[in-house]
């Protein structure tokens, strides 16, 4: 049958896209249709089936800070999603208590996925409460007076706009917050 | 026998009346153009890595949205503006007829110039969709979709119009690239912003657009162009036909299921996770497939590379396929991608496939088009082995060193007790590598485009030889 595409052009236009369609079909449609936690917001309130909690919208002053977290291509170095690898699990941990593992539902809402595909930086997952809005100040401002080392660049336009500072910080504290797995506003030094 | 390119030597002789090649000189010319600009870009942002204080407190040189411009300049400035105009360049020869209508590829170059333009001054801007590779804002994407159904409707009414009946290897490619691009592109740009589309389903969205964006784009492409001008550069016939139509069909079938080895132990359904490591796995058989093709066809010829630059290139570009994609299916291994996933080591694969691979072969498709199309000598020859040295020791120093310290920051990271500032520290010296090897990378493409631009300004001064000679002695 394939020798037909050899010489005629609609044979092969039917074949490259049905072939092609096959794996298209079942490999993006079909999936949100058979996993449903992919469109379900996370809610748990049963300790005995792991991290309760419920997952909510975010606020306009969130959303605020999202498109900023968009608009400044922080996804190119900071990756959302603690993965089931031991080394995750710990290092999104905080002392000494693991961190819950990511899953779909905590991101019903993220209307930009922002799961990243490199680590340049931490990942960023859980990292919602962890620093109070003063530390995310100075370090915008300049991340290497907070942490000696680091390659991140500066953002003295957000760190010097009280708006756009207050906004892109709220949004980083709902990062992993859904479920409840460590105190509130018990930041690290 | 299936047709060749070689075969057609003959037609393009008596051809090279027949071929006005506007198109393919206003593609080729700012492609190259491009590929200057964003190799700034890409210098200075391996810069950043290094010095980040560098360019650093003005918002639209910070890292991330310069990188969004590397990438996408790269993609659509450079390459695949350099693939579409090879394409109008071999389509209209392996047809035997003349390109449908020169008037509408010169609209759509201008149009393409538009959209990388545009595209420059709004990712700087920060205004990004925030998706991966589909980071063009919504009118620019839509743009791009206009482009693409122009170039794509030249194409196919050139293959319409065609004199020989059987299609050659390179012709399925680039229709194939044609219509897989145009679903493709649709599902990562448009289909991940319906409405109730977020998440982990829209980044499964996103890595069908992001994998095949390499995968039935620039794969396609560059293979079209590599079937081409390997017989042609070494005149000697393509060595199995069926083999190539294996690789071909089984690229069709395997490439798409792939996308969510992107996100391996992370936040999405087991079931699709292990679908997609079985299929990458699977990725083997087409290239294989094609790079026992493009072997054996040089068997008895290797001897040419050593004058010939534009073999050089498709060689070494073949070579970095098979190695590409040898890393590729392993990568998406459970037990493999727990240490590379997300590190260093993932830029250097994808610079090898996307730089080593393809741009390799599309220069060799430049290096070969431009003398043709302006009817005259490449402006040097030395210049032109210089730039194959250049990319070939900046790219294995820049390949090498990410994969060694990608591997390196992968284990640490597998080791909690190390603090992470502690991993970012430990890969300074591979990044000062990289810069340096991207100082070599990026002195070869200044001197391509120098080469490339000499070359088509020059031609008019030298007096036009006339067509006929100059086509008996290319088809010589």
């Amino acid at each position: 049958m394939l020798h037909k595409t050899d010489s005629n052009a609609i044979w092969f236009v039917a074949a490259a896209l049905g072939l092609f369609f096959i794996g298209g079909l079942l490999t993006t449609v079909a999936p949100p249709l058979i996993d449903k936690s992919w469109a379900k917001p996370f809610e748990n309130h049963d300790p005995a089936k792991g991290p309760t909690g419920k997952l909510v919208d975010y606020t306009a002053q969130e959303k605020r800070g999202y498109d900023i977290y968009i608009r400044e291509g922080c996804k190119y170095c900071h990756t959302q999603q603690t993965r089931t690898l031991a080394s995750d699990v710990k290092r999104s941990g905080w002392k000494g208590v693991d961190s819950p593992v990511s899953t779909p539902d905590e991101f019903v809402y993220d209307y930009r996925q922002t799961f990243g595909t490199k680590r340049t930086g931490p990942d960023l997952s859980r990292v919602g409460g962890k620093y109070s809005g003063q530390w995310h100040k100075a370090h915008f401002n300049n991340p290497r007076d907070l942490v000696p080392g680091s390659i991140m660049p500066p953002f003295p336009w957000i760190a010097n706009n009280p708006d756009e500072l207050a906004a892109l910080v709220a949004y980083l504290q709902t990062r992993g917050r859904a479920k409840e797995w460590r105190p509130d506003n018990d930041y690290e030094k | 026998m299936a047709i060749q390119p070689g075969s057609e030597s003959a037609a393009a002789v008596a051809g090279q009346e027949i071929h006005q090649d506007t198109t393919v000189k206003w593609f080729l010319l700012g492609a190259v153009g491009y590929f200057a600009v964003v190799g700034i870009i890409a210098l200075i942002i391996a810069a950043k890595f290094v010095w980040p204080q560098f360019l650093g407190s003005i918002q639209y040189f910070t890292y991330g949205r310069m990188r969004p411009l590397h990438v996408n300049g790269m993609l659509f400035g450079w390459l695949l503006a350099a693939d579409m105009g090879l394409a109008y360049y071999l389509v209209p020869r392996l047809c035997g007829v003349k390109l449908w209508s020169e008037k509408l590829g010169v609209a759509t170059s201008i149009l393409w110039n538009v959209i990388i333009l545009s595209a420059i001054v709004s990712l700087l801007g920060g205004y990004q969709k925030g998706l991966e590779y589909a980071d063009l804002p919504t009118p620019v994407a839509v743009l791009v979709v206009i482009a693409w159904v122009m170039f794509g409707f030249n194409i196919f009414a050139t293959i319409a119009t065609r004199k020989y009946e059987q299609m050659y290897v390179s012709t399925w490619y680039l229709m194939g690239t044609i219509l897989w691009t145009a679903f493709v592109y649709l599902t990562g740009n448009f289909a991940t912003l319906l409405p109730g589309v977020t998440g982990v389903n829209q980044a499964n969205l996103n890595w069908m657009y992001t994998h095949n964006a390499v995968g039935l784009i620039f794969t396609p492409a560059g293979l079209a162009v590599a079937y081409y001008f390997i017989p042609r550069c070494a005149n000697t016939p393509l060595y199995n036909h069926k083999l190539s139509m294996v690789g071909f069909w089984s690229l069709a079938f395997v490439y798409v299921w792939t996308g969510a080895h992107h996100m391996l132990h992370g936040p999405i359904s087991q079931w699709l996770q292990t679908i997609s490591i079985v299929f990458s796995v699977m990725l083997l058989i087409p290239v294989w497939a094609v790079v026992y093709n493009f072997i054996a066809t040089m068997k008895g010829q290797w001897h040419q590379l050593g004058n010939n630059v534009s073999l050089k290139f498709l060689m070494s570009g073949t070579i970095f396929y098979l190695l590409t994609c040898f890393q590729g299916p392993m990568h998406s291994l459970r037990s493999v991608n727990a240490i590379v996933s997300k590190t260093d080591w993932i830029p250097g694969h994808a610079h090898m496939a996307v730089m080593g691979t393809f741009s390799f072969i599309a220069m060799a498709g430049v290096y070969w088009v431009i003398p043709r199309v302006f009817h005259t000598k490449l402006h040097s020859e030395a210049a032109a082995n210089w730039s194959f040295w250049l990319f070939m020791i900046g790219g294995l120093g820049m390949f090498t060193s990410l994969w060694l310290g990608g591997f390196w920051q992968g284990w640490q990271w597998n080791n909690p007790s190390i603090p992470f500032i502690d991993t970012v520290i430990a890969l300074k010296p591979v990044w000062m590598v990289r810069f340096f090897s991207g100082v070599l990378i990026f002195s070869g493409i200044v001197l391509f485009f120098y080469n490339i631009w000499s070359t088509a300004l020059g031609s008019g001064k030298s007096q036009p030889a006339p067509a006929k000679a100059e086509g008996r002695v290319y088809a010589a």
